[in-house]
């Protein structure tokens, strides 16, 4: 038991739900709850998209793969933060200028409303939810070591506070328990980083030169192919941070609670700027971890391996940067990583069905706004039950998959759908459906024959599928669907469609008149 | 249909410049980004030893890590230049575009 840590987790709990109550006020319409009143500025709302993306699995996971696998890590450091200016070059504004509320708006701001709706809504919960509860299940675990809690004290724990931000504070709430959880975030690595390069005397060589000698691979950390070491697996890996960032309806749902897309652009290059440093920061705090934990038996279990798995490596080193406090301020921190990021989750999967599957799909745009928020509020309570129920089932259990499966749909059926409907006037519904589900279709299958479950989780000897990763397949069989049903369809609607590319390319550029 | 207004501005000449510039802008800046991300990949399955070669002779930080910090100081400067140049064009000729559409209403 850490009683610095467990001090700092209820200061931080108090605080942020003092803010559910002041945000449940403020929360009336729709557009409060699902873009908190469109009123966020480009800082805040940088500050918050930056928080959505560092989630437990970069702070504490990327560093985990710097400690174990050291140069690969840099694939995961680059390819996180390139999938940002994807989003700055070509979607923040435009999603901005033609959505209300989901990226959903966008793909069927020209294409037939229901059908490319309901299969963005798909798409949303099919990234949302596998993402929620492979989050719940780390956190669980997490939070057991850090606090000493059981595991499903632990779960219900974060499942009930999510619930009660997304249910009452909806999008001002979430907004800013990211706000604040993205600063905590960024002094505790900034301290970590400073903490790393002034124990090396500011001396990045001799940070390499010491992680060389402790790490049991040697110098191969210091060279490629500790880990990934063939192309495809490289290029779906590559292809899945690029894109599939910009497919990840929680970020994406961000650029809705600016008030025009210049705050949109402006967030997005507030936000680089926040994860490129953060990111920077991770490479160095890996290697620190190398250095002050590998052979630190202080942090080794009996047969030699990392207390609590290699997860743990920057929580360890923060005990050897800071003592005692400081390793309670990052467990506290950690916790609040997770809390802030299933929260956002919760609401995307919430808006997914309330907005997306109630309003535009069964109610055809013309929902009754209580009625709405009824529904949202009733979706996210449900979300909240299940995957609580969900991670105390799962509990133990390898579920890399689910993240997996996440990151794969996001960049193989909702990133390519809105890019396509963006940028390519012979984009047709025909096409969007037949692309989007063929992505779908490719990437669950492939999961499923890969080594991941078709080995690790049924227990056969090989693969049928070769690759972890299925985002390269999955993303050229929605690419290829999407244009082969795109320029055979030739019916009525297509024309139409097709016709009013222009007016919705002029909307994208210049925002509504 | 296009209305007699959206009719207007795709032949307005700022309009026209608008789409150029951005799309001159996002898409160059993106592929030498995404060149570089796809170089580092290649050279680490086909060339590691480029990679794992000490960027000075005799030092110890290898390329690897000094491209991968290259990158992302490219993506910073990427990301600050389009905000200037969106900030310094694009803006003002978003702002002509809608004031001349508002004229002709």
């Amino acid at each position: 038991m850490n009683v610095t840590a467990i001090i700092m987790f209820f200061l931080f709990v108090g605080v942020t739900l003092v803010i559910t109550v002041w945000a449940a006020k403020r929360t009336k319409t729709r557009s409060d709850f699902y873009a908190a009143g469109e009123s966020i500025g480009g800082l805040q709302n940088g500050l918050a998209i930056a928080g959505d993306f560092m989630s437990a699995a970069t702070f504490l996971g990327v560093t985990a793969l710097v400690y174990s696998t050291g140069m690969d890590a840099m694939l995961f450091i680059i390819g996180g933060t390139l999938g940002w200016a994807v989003i700055l070059l070509l979607v923040a504004e435009r999603l901005r200028n033609l959505g209300r509320y989901t990226f959903s708006d966008v793909v069927a701001f020209r294409l037939e409303r229901k059908s490319v709706t309901t299969m963005s809504a798909i798409g949303s919960l099919a990234v949302a939810i596998p993402y929620l509860l492979a989050q719940m299940v780390g956190a669980g675990a997490l939070i057991q070591i850090l606090f000493g809690m059981p595991y499903e004290v632990a779960v219900i724990l974060v499942g009930v506070l999510m619930t009660l931000y997304v249910m009452f504070g909806g999008m001002l709430a979430t907004t800013w328990i990211q706000t604040i959880k993205a600063v905590l975030l960024l002094v505790g690595g900034t301290i970590l980083g400073l903490g790393v390069m002034s124990m090396m005397n500011f001396d990045f060589g001799a940070l390499v030169t010491a992680a060389v000698s402790e790490h049991p691979k040697g110098s191969a950390i210091m060279a490629p192919g500790v880990m990934f070491t063939d192309i495809i697996t490289i290029i779906s890996i590559g292809l899945a941070f690029v894109f599939g960032t910009a497919g990840l309806p929680h970020v994406l749902m961000r650029f809705f609670t600016v008030p025009d897309a210049l705050q949109a652009r402006r967030s997005v290059a507030y936000a680089i700027g926040f994860i490129g440093y953060f990111q920077s920061l991770i490479f160095i705090i890996g290697l620190g971890a190398v250095v002050y934990v590998t052979n630190n038996p202080e942090f080794l279990t009996a047969d030699g391996s990392l207390i609590g798995g290699t997860n743990m490596a920057t929580v360890h080193l923060s005990k050897v940067i800071g003592g005692d406090l400081f390793l309670g301020f990052i467990s506290a921190v950690a916790f609040a990583t997770i809390l802030a990021v299933v929260s956002g989750l919760t609401l995307s999967a919430a808006a997914a069905v309330s907005h997306d599957l109630y309003a535009n799909v069964i109610c055809d745009g013309d929902s009754d706004r209580d009625t709405e928020l009824k529904i949202s509020r009733i979706t996210t309570l449900v979300i909240g039950l299940t995957t609580m129920a969900l991670a105390i089932l799962l509990e133990g259990e390898n579920v890399a998959v689910l993240a997996l499966i996440a990151l794969a749909i996001a960049a193989s059926v909702n990133f390519p759908v809105m890019f396509l409907s963006m940028y390519w006037s012979k984009f047709t519904t025909r096409g969007a459906l037949a692309g989007g589900y063929a992505g779908l279709a490719t990437a669950l299958i492939l999961v499923l024959l890969g080594p991941t479950v078709w080995v690790t989780l049924f227990g056969f000897d090989t693969p049928i599928f070769p690759y972890h990763y299925p985002t390269l397949f999955a993303m050229l069989a929605n690419l290829s669907c999407a244009y082969w049903f795109s320029v055979n369809d030739k019916s009525d609607r297509a024309f139409a469609e097709i016709e009013s590319y222009d007016a919705q390319w002029i909307r994208s550029e210049i925002g509504p008149l | 249909m296009l209305s007699q207004r959206d009719k207007e501005i795709l032949t307005n000449k700022d309009f026209d410049k608008l789409v150029t510039i951005r799309r001159r802008v996002s898409w160059s800046f993106l592929l030498v980004l995404l060149g570089l991300y796809l170089a580092f990949g290649l050279l680490s399955v086909y060339f590691p030893e480029v990679l794992a070669r000490p960027v000075f002779a005799g030092g110890v930080v290898p390329f690897g890590v000094v491209m991968g910090y290259g990158i992302l100081s490219m993506i910073f400067i990427a990301t600050l230049v389009y905000v200037l140049i969106a900030n310094r064009y694009l803006t003002p000729l978003k702002r002509k575009v809608i004031a001349a559409a508002g004229k002709e209403q």
